[in-house]
C-alpha cells in the first residue's frame, strides 16, 4: 500500500489521531518520558529498553554480597538485590513499590526519607533499626546519587551492624558490671559453676588470700559459722548457691591478716546471666566486725553492771545495816546514811563519766571534798594524786574519803577555820600496794573516841586488811593521821 | 458519559518490565484513578517485556503508553502519566 493509498482508506480523523500519536511519540521521547521501545523484527516485536549502560547496574548489583537497592527521584523502589530480601528476611522480588517502606516503624521511615531525599544529591549515610523475626537489627544505609540512563535516582546500600552494636554494647555493660562490682561497699566475690573465684572486688581482697582468683572459694577465704562450725563450711554455701538457691544473712568468723575484719554478714546468690542457667555464684560479705565487737563490749557491760549492781545494793544493806545499830536517833541516822549513800552515788557518777575506766584518786578525793573547798581555799592540798584506780578501788576510796571528810567537817581540821588538810602520795611499800596518807593539822584538839563508830569501821575495812590494803588510823592530838594502802591490783601505779 | 454505563471503560497500560518509566507509570496511573476516577475505569497492565507480540494490537511504539480502549474512540497517552492534568483531558474527550 502506497502512501497515498493508505492516506486516501483513512478517514481525516483517523489520520489526526495518528499525527498526534506521532508527534506525542517523539514528544515522549525527547522529554526522556519513556525509556523503552517496541521494534519490530520480521514477524516478531522486540522491546529494547532505554536505559543506556545504566541497565547493567542490576547484573552490578546482583553481584553485590551486601544489601543494595535502586530507587527512582520520586523515592520509588526500582530494584532491590537478593542480599537484601534475604537481609531484610523477605522472598525475592516482594520488596517492590512501598514494601521496604512497609517493614520500617515511623521514625525510621522519616530516617530513610529523609536520607532518600539528602543522597539525589551527594552522598549520604544513615542508620535505621528494626525488628526482623525475633531480632532486633540496625543498618547502617549509604545512598548515593545514580544514573540510570533516562532517570537520576539513588542506589542504597544496607550493612546490618547489629553485631557491631551488640559487641559495643556488650563491652559496655561488661565495663558497667565491674564498675558496679568494683564501687560496690561490700565486699564481692563472683565464683563460677566449680566454686572458683572469678572475680573479686577491692573490698573482698582485704579479705582474702593472696591471689584469690582462680582459687577455690573456701581456699580464697576462711570462713568458720559459729552456730554450725562442724556442718557447715563456705565451700557448702557457694555450692548452694551455684545450684540455684540463695542463701541469706549467715554470720561467719573470717581469718584474715586484716585485723580490722573479724566477723562478716555472708549472701550467696545464683549467678544468671542469659536464659535459666546458672554460671555461677554471687558471695557478699559485709563487715560485721565493728558491730561485733560492740556486741562483746556491750555484753560484757551488762554483766559487769549486774555484779556491780548486785555489789552496791549488798553494800547499801550493809551499810543501812550498821549506820542503824551505830545511830540513835532517826534524824541521826538519816543524815549519816544519806551521806553515805550519797558518798556511793558520787563515785558512781564518776565512774560512769569515765565509762569506768581511768579513774584517779584525785578525782574521788575531790568530789568528796568539793562542798568545802571553796569554803577551805589554800587549807587543802593534794599531792601526786594522778593515779588510776580501778572501779572497786575507786567505790571504796570513796565511801573511806567520805567517811574522813564526815568526820573533819564534824570535829576536825575542817570544823575551824585554822584547819589544815594534806592529801598525799607516800610511795610503794611493800607487795606493790600504794601508800596515801590523810593528814589534818591545826584543828581542834583531837581525842580518840571512847567507841568505835560505824565510820571507823568502815575506814579500817574498806580497802581490806592484812599486807596488801588496809588503812591505819590515829587519832593524834594535832590532828588526825590515817595512812590508806591500796592494794597492788587496785591501782595502776607506774 | 451516557456511553459509559452501556459499555465498560478500559484503560491499557504497556509497561517493559520494571524500567523506571515503567514503574512511575503504573504508580501515577494508581494515583490519578484513586483521586479523579473513582473506579469509572478497569485498569490492564501488559507487560510487553513478558509478551511483546501484545504491542501490536494498539500499535505501541514508545512504552510507557496508555490506551484508553473504552469507549471509543481508542486514545494514547504516551509516557508516564506524570501529568495529571493532560492525562484527564485526554480521558474525558468524550465527556
Amino acid at each position: 500500500m502506497t502512501v497515498v493509498s493508505l492516506v486516501s482508506a483513512l478517514s481525516r480523523d483517523e489520520l489526526e489521531a495518528r499525527l498526534y500519536e506521532a508527534e506525542e511519540t517523539l514528544r515522549a521521547i525527547r522529554e526522556g518520558e519513556i525509556d523503552a521501545v517496541v521494534i519490530k523484527g520480521g514477524a516478531t516485536e522486540q522491546v529494547f529498553t532505554l536505559e543506556g549502560g545504566g541497565h547493567s547496574y542490576r547484573t552490578f548489583m546482583e553481584a553485590m554480597d551486601i544489601g543494595a537497592a535502586a530507587f527512582d527521584a520520586d523515592g520509588q523502589l526500582l530494584y532491590a538485590n537478593q542480599a537484601l530480601c534475604k537481609l531484610l528476611d523477605r522472598p525475592a522480588g516482594e520488596l517492590s513499590g512501598q514494601a521496604l517502606l512497609g517493614v520500617l516503624d515511623a521514625v525510621n521511615q522519616t530516617t530513610f526519607r529523609r536520607l532518600l531525599t539528602q543522597a539525589l544529591k551527594e552522598r549520604q549515610s544513615a542508620e535505621i533499626h528494626l525488628r526482623i523475626g525475633d531480632t532486633d537489627r540496625s543498618f547502617l544505609l549509604t545512598g548515593a546519587p545514580i544514573d540510570f540512563g533516562v532517570v537520576n535516582g539513588v542506589a542504597i546500600t544496607f550493612t546490618d551492624i547489629s553485631e557491631r552494636e551488640q559487641t559495643a554494647a556488650a563491652r559496655e555493660s561488661e565495663r558497667l558490671a565491674r564498675s558496679v562490682l568494683a564501687s560496690a561497699n561490700e565486699a564481692v566475690i563472683v565464683c563460677d559453676r566449680a566454686g572458683i573465684v572469678t572475680h573479686i572486688n577491692a573490698a573482698a581482697e582485704r579479705i582474702c588470700a593472696e591471689t584469690p582468683v582462680g582459687k577455690q572459694f573456701e581456699q580464697a577465704i576462711e570462713l568458720t559459722f559459729a552456730d554450725a562450725a562442724e556442718l557447715m563450711t563456705g565451700a557448702d554455701i557457694v555450692a548452694m548457691a551455684a545450684g540455684g538457691t540463695p542463701v541469706q544473712g549467715l554470720e561467719a568468723a573470717v581469718t584474715t591478716s586484716s585485723t580490722d575484719v573479724t566477723d562478716v554478714l555472708i549472701s550467696a546468690a545464683p549467678l544468671i546471666v542469659s536464659g535459666d542457667r546458672t554460671q555461677g555464684c554471687v558471695v557478699t560479705l559485709i563487715n560485721l566486725s565493728q558491730r561485733k565487737a560492740a556486741e562483746r563490749r556491750q555484753a560484757l557491760l551488762m554483766g559487769e553492771l549486774d555484779h556491780r549492781v548486785k555489789n552496791t545494793l549488798a553494800m547499801v544493806l550493809a551499810i543501812s545495816a550498821r549506820t542503824a545499830s551505830h545511830e540513835r536517833t532517826i534524824e541521826d541516822f538519816q543524815k549519816s546514811f544519806s551521806g553515805r549513800i550519797q558518798a556511793l552515788a558520787a563515785t558512781h557518777t564518776l565512774l560512769s563519766n569515765a565509762s569506768w575506766e581511768n579513774l584517779q584518786i584525785k578525782d574521788v578525793l575531790s568530789v568528796e571534798l568539793a562542798p568545802y573547798a571553796t569554803l577551805s581555799s589554800g587549807r587543802i592540798s593534794m599531792e601526786g594524786l594522778d593515779i588510776p584506780v580501778d572501779s572497786k578501788t575507786a567505790v571504796s576510796l570513796g565511801l573511806v574519803f567520805h567517811e574522813l571528810t564526815t568526820n573533819a567537817v564534824k570535829y576536825g581540821a575542817l570544823s575551824t577555820r585554822s584547819g589544815k588538810l594534806s592529801v598525799r602520795r607516800i610511795g610503794l611499800v611493800e607487795d606493790g600496794a600504794l601508800l596515801i596518807e590523810w593528814e589534818e593539822s591545826g584543828g581542834p584538839l583531837v581525842t580518840p573516841p571512847t567507841s568505835s563508830g560505824f565510820g571507823q569501821t568502815l575506814i579500817s575495812r574498806s580497802l581490806g586488811s592484812g599486807s596488801n590494803g588496809g588503812t591505819r588510823l590515829e587519832f593524834r592530838p594535832t590532828g588526825v593521821l590515817c595512812q590508806i594502802s591500796i592494794p597492788k591490783y587496785g591501782h595502776f601505779h607506774t | 458519559m451516557s456511553e459509559a454505563s452501556n459499555h465498560p471503560a478500559k484503560l491499557v497500560l504497556y509497561v517493559a518490565g520494571e524500567t523506571p518509566k515503567s514503574l512511575a507509570a503504573i504508580r501515577n496511573l494508581e494515583k490519578i484513578c484513586s483521586e479523579h476516577l473513582g473506579g469509572k475505569y478497569t485498569v490492564e497492565v501488559i507487560d510487553l517485556k513478558k509478551q511483546p507480540q501484545l504491542a501490536r494490537e494498539h500499535g505501541i511504539v514508545a512504552i510507557p503508553t496508555l490506551v484508553k480502549e473504552l469507549p471509543v474512540p481508542i486514545r494514547k497517552i504516551i509516557g508516564d502519566l506524570s501529568d495529571t492534568q493532560k492525562v484527564l483531558v485526554h480521558l474525558s474527550v468524550e465527556e
